[in-house]
């Protein structure tokens, strides 16, 4: 009896064993860290390395970009190349003359006509830098938008100009996207390296697990709710969203979102939001977050054009969300929706 | 019943409650709980399947904030010192991963609980 038990209890305790080491040894729990700047949240979730170490460098390379390219912060590159202007040139570093020229090149895909740093006196005439918020006259608006166009930019090497003494640079709409990629710079270098980071900047992404192929499932915003409208898949990338849901203001019932058309001179209306996934190559997460403006100003008529003129760079894949809430998406993406249009 | 096999039988009792308790550990679930986090630090943990309405009263970096649950599994921010007031019109918390932000107070609300099944979200 004893002997014929024996096996069997040995088999339970071993499988029991087994289990139990499972369970309580999966793999690293990821580290979490959570910080404030450029007037957003900044969430680092790292799995594996030293994690909580990764993360202090990942804020302290995000803050050194905000330093560099503040439009607010004294000592700020943007800050001296906008008090200087209508006077002279300025020396800037080769990396921030480097993060204009991309800022150029991709305000021309469009013809400057969806994208452009120089339309922050727009933006303040509006409020959006005062958190004033008013609605201009026509006229005002017509005679603040004859300055703020980026043919007022002189970019030789490092030197910097603004034409009009009225013009200002400003570039929030680039700065979190380049932060993405400095760190992705940075994590490539890492020793250990991580098994996976994922780097949250204000909803700007970056899904990095060291090229092993991990296959993220990246949730999209309900650009009129919590939650999300559906999902879609992808490789190691940066994912950038511009969207008319977090900064706006009403007025007598109207909607004015803090991104400005520079066509018009108005908060663009076309859509609500606009998500970019672009492949992880240098300057690749400051092109996303530029493209995110593009596409968030561009009526659905020249989407695809405009899809197709970038997606020999890097663009992976587009998914647009319109004004009345109908979705699209441009490229090799599949979009797994979760929610009723 | 002899003393050898009341051992075995107390013996599988054992392996089979260390099964059960790895199979917990591995498949835990908490209901949705909103945790209050203010410079990444918990200030507060609200139990959203409660059916008491809430209010919480904390202090954020700028000042004070009133955060209301109601009872109903949605949490909000009723009121903020802050210049922008986003926090105030963010649309209620109620389901994982979702999240009431108020950049100048360094507060989030965020749902937690299992699984949205996402990685990230694009926003």
């Amino acid at each position: 009896m004893r002997k014929a038990i024996a096996p069997i209890v040995a088999l339970i305790i071993a499988g029991a064993g087994l289990t139990t080491f499972f369970a309580l040894r999966t793999s690293p729990e990821p580290v979490t860290s959570t910080y404030f700047l450029m007037d957003t949240v900044f969430t680092v979730k790292t799995t594996g390395g030293d994690a909580a170490t990764i993360n202090e460098h990942l804020h302290a390379l995000a803050s050194d970009v905000d330093s560099m390219t503040s439009y607010y912060k004294a000592e700020s590159q943007t800050v001296r190349v906008n008090a200087a202007a209508g006077k002279g040139s300025v020396s800037v570093s080769p990396e921030y003359a480097a993060l204009l020229k991309t800022a150029v090149a991709v305000e021309a895909i469009d013809h400057g006509r969806t994208f452009d740093i120089a339309i922050s006196p727009l933006s303040s005439l509006w409020g959006f830098t005062t958190k004033d918020f008013r609605v201009p006259s026509a006229k005002e608006i017509s005679d603040t938008l004859a300055y703020s166009h980026s043919d007022q930019l002189v970019l030789s090497g490092t030197t910097v100009q603004l034409r009009d003494s009225r013009s200002r640079i400003d570039l929030g709409g680039v700065a979190k996207g380049y932060s993405l990629d400095v760190m992705e710079e940075y994590l490539k270098t890492v020793k250990p390296q991580p098994q996976q980071v994922i780097v949250d900047f204000g909803g700007n992404l970056l899904l990095y697990s060291g090229g092993k192929k991990h296959d993220w499932k990246v949730g999209i915003r309900d650009p009129r709710g919590q939650g999300i409208i559906g999902y879609v898949r992808s490789d190691d990338a940066f994912v950038a969203t511009s969207g008319d849901y977090e900064r706006y203001f009403e007025r007598d019932g109207k909607r004015y979102c803090h991104i400005i058309d520079p066509s018009t001179g108005y908060p663009g209306t076309l859509n609500r939001s606009a998500t970019i996934i672009t492949d992880i190559q240098p300057m690749h997460g400051a092109i996303g977050d530029a493209l995110g403006k593009v596409f968030f100003c561009s009526p659905a008529g020249s989407q695809r054009s405009l899809f197709q003129t970038v997606q020999g760079q890097g663009v992976v894949g587009v998914v647009i969300v319109d004004a009345a809430g109908t979705r699209s998406t441009l490229g090799p993406i599949t979009f797994v929706s979760t929610t009723a249009q | 019943m002899k003393r050898s096999d009341r051992i075995v039988g107390v013996v599988i009792l054992i392996a089979l409650m260390l099964t059960i308790v790895s199979w917990i550990v591995m498949h835990r679930t908490r209901g949705a709980v909103a945790v209050v986090r203010v410079n990444d630090k918990v200030v507060a943990t609200v139990d959203l399947t409660s059916l008491e309405p809430q209010t919480l009263h904390i202090t954020g970096v700028l000042g004070p904030l009133v955060i209301v649950a109601d009872g109903k599994g949605s949490i909000r921010v009723a009121e903020a010192t802050c210049p922008d007031q986003i926090c105030v019109h963010t649309i209620p918390a109620r389901s994982p991963g979702d999240q009431v932000i108020c950049v100048p107070n360094h507060m989030v609300i965020t749902v937690e609980g299992k699984g949205t099944g996402i990685d990230a979200l694009a926003q």
